[in-house]
């Protein structure tokens, strides 16, 4: 099973052309959603058992015979396995609780899923490590087309893609990107760049989405609208204000490291020490403890770690995916002794 | 970067307007966005505006059907969520001023399908039927079932 958590993030974990090194640091990851329906089923909300059933066999069907990679059904797989895909980011929050049939396609590149019977028909989704928004488009895009040539999409030329929500409407497409702005939480700028974020039709939130919460200093910056804009302006709208947050967060980074350089290399080099060195950690204290190494690493103070390996332990040290990484179902207690143990192995920890 | 305003402090603030025929980007500090009214009111989320808007109700909700899904307009103010694709334009005079409040536009100006490709699962039924046909040794059959997909634009059949 570790493989195979392993086989999901590798598109996280492993070097991509998209971005500089150095922006890699700030720029977690992107993402790209855009939500599709059939025209002549009925939606999510009208289907009966035997329609979502029936949607499902359609979609695996084509996807089978043209992409690589496997179909999950959502029925067959246990709680933790669903909570792991989420931890993955392959799955949405609503998607665990389905009780109808639903299931999700993911590539064999790992970065590429197809949700099925989510809140629409499908919600297609692309990740990056870095900003690379415009080869994940146009990869999901081809998903959308290798679908819509068996499967004809609800289209309306006044109102675009219809989709289950009015919130949807129109190209369907949610853009977003994960920051890493430890310099802007320090300097307390970080309230009012994000306020400036949602004056601009953004909205903000932690990691893991709606009502998950700040953590870690990572921020998760998306697009609200989907009706009256292109596609592309969307990406470039998200993609300029990324850049100039960046650097801002660059330059909150050089008063910091310049005024208090000895306490920001004290607090660095503790929490690669704590993660070395700890018999129990949660999950919360990881996230904090990542970002001040992370930190670390992108101003050159740490050499020892890469951010493949940072992003790695930020998705195996969450709850379900650290009990899949063991093989075994761990009470809370325990997995903060197992997470303890994972991340000492990874970063080449002591007493051993 | 300075704010493109008072040339003094630096910029925090990321404003784009679209004009009719061109695009406004400005970089401001957060005082001279105050002045210019940007950062005054909460903007309320799509979602917050949906949940609002669905609470208004009408004499003649339970009278609009969707004859594509026998939703009814009250039914849809219930749960928020359309039946189908056909929801839209039963609900038409609604849902218009529903979109221009949630997102300030009622027109859809991003990718298009052509009209070919508004096929439904037609192609999809063709192609099963045509694997059945040839299955059947039914050439005749099969090449009915050809042309059919050819007026979708699809050639290559197999």
């Amino acid at each position: 099973m570790s493989n195979k958590i392993l086989e999901n993030i590798k598109w996280f974990t492993q070097n991509s052309k998209a971005s500089r090194e150095d922006d890699l640091e700030i720029i977690v990851s992107s993402r790209i959603r855009i939500a599709r329906n059939i025209d002549d089923v009925p939606f999510e909300i009208k289907m009966k058992k035997q329609d979502s059933q029936r949607l499902i066999t359609l979609v695996k069907s084509v996807l089978e015979t043209k992409l690589r990679g496997r179909f999950v059904d959502m029925q067959q797989i246990t709680p933790l396995e669903k909570e792991s895909l989420f931890e993955c980011h392959l799955i949405s929050p609503a998607f665990i609780k389905k009780e109808k049939p639903a299931g999700v396609f993911i590539t064999d590149t790992g970065n590429i899923s197809i949700m099925i019977n989510e809140e629409d028909h499908l919600r297609i989704q692309g990740l990056s490590r870095g900003l690379d928004f415009i080869n994940i488009l146009s990869e999901v895009f081809n998903v959308e087309e290798i679908i819509g040539a068996d499967l004809g999409y609800a289209f309306d030329e006044t109102y675009g893609f219809i989709t289950s929500c009015p919130t949807n409407f129109g190209t369907g497409l949610r853009v977003s990107v994960l920051l890493h702005l430890p310099g802007l939480v320090f300097t307390n700028e970080v309230e009012k760049v994000l306020k400036g974020a949602i004056q601009i039709g953004m909205t903000v939130r932690g990691i893991y989405g709606e009502g998950s919460g700040i953590k870690g200093n990572l921020f998760q910056i998306s697009n609200q609208h989907t009706l009256g804009l292109k596609e592309e302006d969307v990406i470039e709208t998200i993609t300029k204000l990324t850049h100039m947050i960046i650097d801002i967060e660059k330059k909150a980074r050089d008063v910091i490291l310049t005024k208090a350089r000895n306490e920001f290399e004290d607090k660095i080099f503790r929490s690669l020490a704590v993660l070395r060195s700890a018999r129990m950690v949660n999950t919360e204290e990881v996230l904090n403890l990542l970002s001040a190494v992370r930190l670390g690493v992108g101003a050159g103070i740490v050499r020892d770690v890469t951010l493949n390996t940072i992003n790695e332990i930020l998705i195996i040290s969450r709850p379900a995916n650290i009990q899949l990484y063991f093989g075994e179902i761990l009470e809370e207690r325990d997995r903060d002794v197992k997470r303890a143990e994972y991340i000492r192995k990874r970063l080449g920890g002591n007493g051993d | 970067m300075l704010c493109d305003e008072c040339k003094k402090n630096p910029a925090t603030i990321f404003f784009k307007e679209v004009l009719p025929g061109k695009t406004v980007e400005l970089h401001l500090c957060e005082s001279c966005a105050h002045k210019r009214g940007l950062m005054t009111a909460k903007k309320m989320s799509p979602i917050e505006i949906l949940q609002k808007l669905l609470k208004e109700k009408s004499a003649h909700d339970e009278q609009t059907i969707c004859p594509g899904c026998y939703m009814t307009l009250a039914e849809f103010k219930r749960v928020g969520r359309f039946g189908c694709s056909k929801c839209v334009r039963s609900f038409e005079s609604y849902i218009k001023n529903l979109l221009k409040q949630i997102h300030q536009s009622d027109k859809h100006i991003g990718r298009t399908l052509s009209p070919g490709e508004k096929k439904g699962i037609e192609v999809f039924k063709l192609r099963e039927e045509l694997k059945k046909a040839l299955e059947n040794e039914a050439y005749e059959e099969a090449a009915k079932i050809r042309d059919k997909l050819r007026k979708f634009g699809i050639d290559n059949v197999e």
